[in-house]
């Protein structure tokens, strides 16, 4: 029997990565629009001009994607297909227990993660259903095999109820590895191919896409993360060797 | 998540392998753009969607289920000949063993 230990991982309280960012932001004065769905992107001669939204037109000269779960939908809007899946992944809650776990133990083979919140619920998860979808909720039978899989790993969960659980939608890619990119549009810019990979690359996805869109150049850490590399096959990212297609990641 | 079978009847979700979006298969020559079209791109919006479900703990038969992706209702199930799966070429010429 084996393990590996990696001392320098840990956990993050996702909700207050997203409000750090916000006030962050909010500080260095970009205007945040909450509730305020875009409807359209504007082009015009292989350009984009601007984005319609449910409260009104905003001109703009660049324009970044990064609706992961919508990418496809998003660039639906400036005529834009992508070589994306939208898939469910479901995660799950315990009610608030001591503090048990203050690890994240994960099993790999079995795409398997536990952890304890600060509030004492344990959260884990294992694989995608495996079907596309944006229902935002998964089915039956892989919560079965999630808690089947964890009370196999740790035992002691069993005695938990679970609180609640969701599904969340995931930009899947043919290899499994991100985009991010140009769009064959002058201006629009994407970030999206995630998988299931993507709260913890944010703070690096999010400097990354910045620098490109600032300089139009990649950020050396990103340059393999290229739209096109599907079509023309150099520079395929395909992490677990099955192969570069959709189903496989 | 439930799928109907045209041989087999109504089933669970699990007697079935999920084998992806069903897009018609290009011509083997048809070019690097058709080819990328139908291995990678995807319309990839909310609601029906043809896919390929194979009963492989069944009767093994694969399905073409219409399926609506938001509240994952089994629209449709079509089986066999009339599901279109195939290569042109091979559909053309049903006799060659090459």
């Amino acid at each position: 029997m084996g393990a590996l230990l990696q001392r320098r991982a840990g956990t993050a309280r996702h909700d207050a990565v997203a409000w750090g960012y916000a006030r962050g932001a909010d500080k260095f004065g970009v205007d945040l629009i909450q509730n305020c769905e875009v409807t359209g992107i504007d082009v015009e001669g292989g350009k984009v001009v601007g984005v319609q939204t449910a409260r009104g037109p905003i001109k703009a000269k660049k324009i970044a994607l990064a609706a992961a779960g919508r990418s496809s939908q998003v660039a639906a809007m400036a005529g834009l297909r992508l070589p994306i899946e939208s898939h469910v992944l479901q995660a799950f809650v315990s009610e608030g227990l001591k503090p048990i776990i203050d690890h994240v133990i994960t099993f790999a083979e079995g795409h398997l993660y536990i952890s304890q919140s600060d509030k004492g619920g344990l959260v884990f998860g294992s694989y995608l259903d495996f079907y596309s979808s944006y229902a935002a909720r998964g089915n039956l039978p892989m919560q079965e095999h999630t808690m089947e899989a964890i009370a196999a790993m740790v035992p002691a969960v069993t005695k938990a109820r679970l609180l609640r659980s969701w599904g969340g939608i995931m930009d899947m890619t043919p290899d499994g590895s991100p985009i991010i990119d140009h769009t064959p549009i002058e201006g629009l810019y994407l970030n999206a191919g995630w998988c299931y990979g993507g709260f913890k690359a944010t703070p690096a996805s999010g400097h990354c896409f910045a620098h490109l869109i600032a300089t139009d150049r990649p950020h050396a850490a990103a340059t393999k993360f290229k739209l096109d590399r599907f079509r023309t096959g150099k520079g395929l990212m395909d992490e677990e060797g099955t192969g570069a297609q959709h189903n496989l990641h | 998540m439930r799928i109907t079978c045209p041989l087999c009847g109504e089933r669970d979700r699990r007697e079935f392998t999920y084998k992806g979006t069903a897009l018609a298969i290009p011509a083997l020559d048809a070019g690097v753009a058709a080819w990328d079209d139908y291995v990678h791109m995807r319309d990839n919006l909310p609601g029906a969607i043809d896919e390929w479900w194979q009963h492989d703990m069944g009767c093994g038969s694969w399905l073409k289920v219409t399926r609506n992706t938001v509240s994952h209702e089994m629209i449709a199930v079509v089986a066999g000949e009339a599901s279109g799966l195939g290569l042109a070429e091979a559909q053309a010429n049903p006799e060659d063993q090459a």
